[in-house]
């Protein structure tokens, strides 16, 4: 039962980190990043191709390269789609993002690649009488730790406040003297270090890391920030942890009928985009007009 | 003063849209259809992609609301049609459908009223699901969509009642000849382009062109993004249709996040806003991939031969993408109709 209840808040957290870096890039430009699922899959690959290398040092060199490729996807692509309306950036993601899988395949071949991550994690221990893995309880940690950290970042830095301002009118944002580039630049950054933790948190519990890795938890997150509210980095959050705790909870009690779990879940998304189509941080008759 | 958009698919009904396309396909289907066995093949699946590409651009491509439901039209579309049509005594003997619902194993149907029946089944769900999802706008329509695609696969994948399940359904009829699946393209062309040029398609692409203004004027959004919807599933259910019978099988996979995408960007390649686009976006990208598979088998192409390792297709098709995208945002034909090439020199 505690495993259970640590098992839904660690995949909850987890989706949470995911659809916060998500949440960052769609709230400064109106981006659906499909392509995050890459960053992650990227820090997944790099963890398990250094893992001879000391765990500190190796997720050091996962999070520099994922943060680079998030800047560099927007240098060379997204920066020059700006402006061009979410439905073409949308698809332009999808394509960057089948671009990264094949590049991957290429480089790391098709077959999943595997190795011990942090094996000392997948061991037990007693809480209450009742025995957890470490894994989970690392899971639950970590996502609390850098919650609260990117909470101080959003909330209480100048960097922060410009973000916020930005998701909710990038226009009048700059014209207050918000600097776009820099700003645009520093949430991929920002995503890109998300993506990064989120890769290390999935490959500890899953260290099969194929091309298609991240695509998973990429869309289930994008579901969260749309399902929590769009337009504030808070709703976003906590839309990501909704997803992950319903689907594991729903993993948990449906037994036999597990297997729809997914059927389940996008049936409660719909319904609740009906009833709240701005999501569930916003207003009743509160929703995007185009 | 913000310029005035280049809007694009205001079409009243000109002969020369209609048939520069038709003719464009009919020929093309013919003269590479019948070059080679492979390359039937290959023209077959592309007049499903293109049925697919339209059935988007009648409600993406006029509306301007994303959709990712329609891979599910297509994939229920492929099921009902794949089982209507499959021999009875495959169904009731193969491996994979033991579980198959008698009723279904039982029944069999002729491949043109199949087709028919998937079209209605498509036309019919898309209608009662548009009844709510329509009230939606933006990415929660996207995602809105997209959920609707999560629950056709997961129940399709997992379902061995009401089909294979995560297996292939075997012994789905094929096409005899090009000329079917040609046909049934050409229309649903004729269709969507009487569609685009009613008061429907146009009042449609009023609402995308500004959604405060077109309600002013008395257009009802919502009604006319529900009949949009309905009719392109339709269409949709007839696209997946027609594919499974030029691949011969149903397997759930096929219809999924590629086919949504991939479809999804034809049209935006081509250009969204018309008919003309969603051709020429299903011809680059069909084509694209040809010449480099062909490559990657070491064929000569107009006595060229490149030869190309294995892998590359695959990230040059994507390249293709992003890089048609950072260089025509708004697609090949900038969402204008076909018209014939303007030679003479313009004035301003």
């Amino acid at each position: 039962m505690i495993q259970a209840i640590l098992d839904a808040i660690s995949l909850g957290g987890t989706y949470a980190l995911a659809a916060l870096g998500l949440g960052l890039v769609f709230g400064v430009m109106r981006l659906v990043n499909f392509a995050h699922a890459e960053l992650i899959t990227i820090s997944a690959y790099i963890l398990v191709v250094t893992n001879d290398l000391p765990l500190l040092v190796s997720f050091i060199i996962a999070a520099v390269v994922t943060t680079l490729l998030a800047v560099a996807m927007e240098l060379l692509i997204y920066r020059r789609l700006r402006g061009t309306g979410p439905a073409i950036m949308l698809i332009a993601s999808f394509g960057l993002s089948v671009l990264l899988q094949r590049v991957y395949e290429l480089i790391f071949g098709a077959l999943p690649k595997s190795a011990a991550i942090a094996p000392w994690m997948s061991g037990e221990v007693k809480v209450a009488g009742a025995s957890v893995t470490i894994s989970s309880i690392a899971t639950v940690v970590i996502t609390i730790v850098i919650l609260l950290i990117a909470g101080y970042l959003i909330e209480r830095t100048s960097l922060g406040l410009q973000l916020r301002a930005a998701a909710i009118d990038f226009k009048t944002a700059r014209l207050l003297g918000v600097r776009s580039n820099r700003l645009i630049a520093a949430a991929f950054a920002i995503s890109g270090v998300l993506a990064a933790i989120v890769g290390f948190i999935v490959v500890v519990e899953n260290p099969q890391v194929s091309p298609m890795y991240g695509v998973n938890i990429t869309i289930l997150a994008l579901v969260g920030i749309v399902i929590g509210g769009i337009s504030s980095l808070r709703g976003s959050a906590l839309g990501g942890f909704m997803v992950g705790v319903i689907l594991s909870l729903l993993n948990t009690f449906l037994g036999n009928a597990r297997v729809y779990a997914y059927s389940w879940l996008f049936l409660l998304v719909l319904i609740i985009l009906l009833v709240r189509p701005g999501g569930i941080m916003s207003k009743a008759n509160e929703m995007e007009r185009v | 003063m913000e310029k005035i958009k280049n809007i694009s698919g205001i079409t009243r009904f000109s002969l020369t849209e209609l048939f520069g396309p038709i003719l464009i396909i009919t020929a093309a289907s013919c003269l590479i259809g019948f070059s080679s066995a492979s390359l039937m093949l290959t023209v077959q699946f592309a007049l499903c992609y293109f049925v697919m590409v339209l059935a988007l651009q009648v409600f993406v491509g006029n509306s301007g609301v994303l959709s990712f439901g329609h891979g599910a039209f297509a994939m229920l579309g492929a099921f009902v049609s794949g089982l209507l049509t499959a021999p009875v005594r495959i169904k009731n003997n193969a491996l994979s459908m033991t579980d198959l619902l008698q009723s279904i194993a039982d029944i069999q149907v002729n491949l043109y009223l199949s087709l028919l029946i998937a079209a209605i089944v498509g036309g019919v769900v898309a209608g009662i699901t548009g009844v709510f999802l329509m009230r939606l706008n933006g990415l929660a329509a996207g995602i809105a969509t997209f959920a609707l695609l999560g629950v056709a696969y997961n129940f399709f994948f997992n379902n061995t009642k009401f089909g294979p399940g995560s297996q292939a359904l075997p012994g789905v009829p094929k096409f005899q000849n090009l000329f079917i699946p040609l046909l049934l393209a050409l229309v649903a062309l004729v269709l969507v382009y009487l569609l685009n040029v009613s008061s429907i398609g146009r009042t449609l692409r009023a609402t995308r062109e500004d959604n405060l203004a077109a309600p002013a004027l008395g257009i009802n959004i919502i009604r006319v993004r529900r009949i949009a919807f309905a009719l392109s599933g339709a269409l949709a259910g007839l696209a997946g249709a027609m594919y499974s019978h030029v691949a011969g099988t149903v397997q759930v996979q096929d219809y999924y996040l590629g086919f949504t995408f991939l479809t999804l960007s034809m049209l935006v390649i081509g250009g969204s806003g018309s008919i003309w686009g969603a051709l020429v976006g299903t011809l680059l990208v069909i084509s694209v991939g040809q010449v480099l598979l062909m490559m990657e088998q070491g064929k000569a192409i107009f006595g060229l031969s490149i030869d190309l390792p294995n892998g590359a297709r695959a990230i040059f098709i994507a390249a293709t993408l992003v890089v048609a995208l950072l260089w025509r945002s708004s697609g090949v034909t900038n969402g204008k109709e076909f018209a014939f090439p303007n030679f003479k020199k313009k004035s301003n």
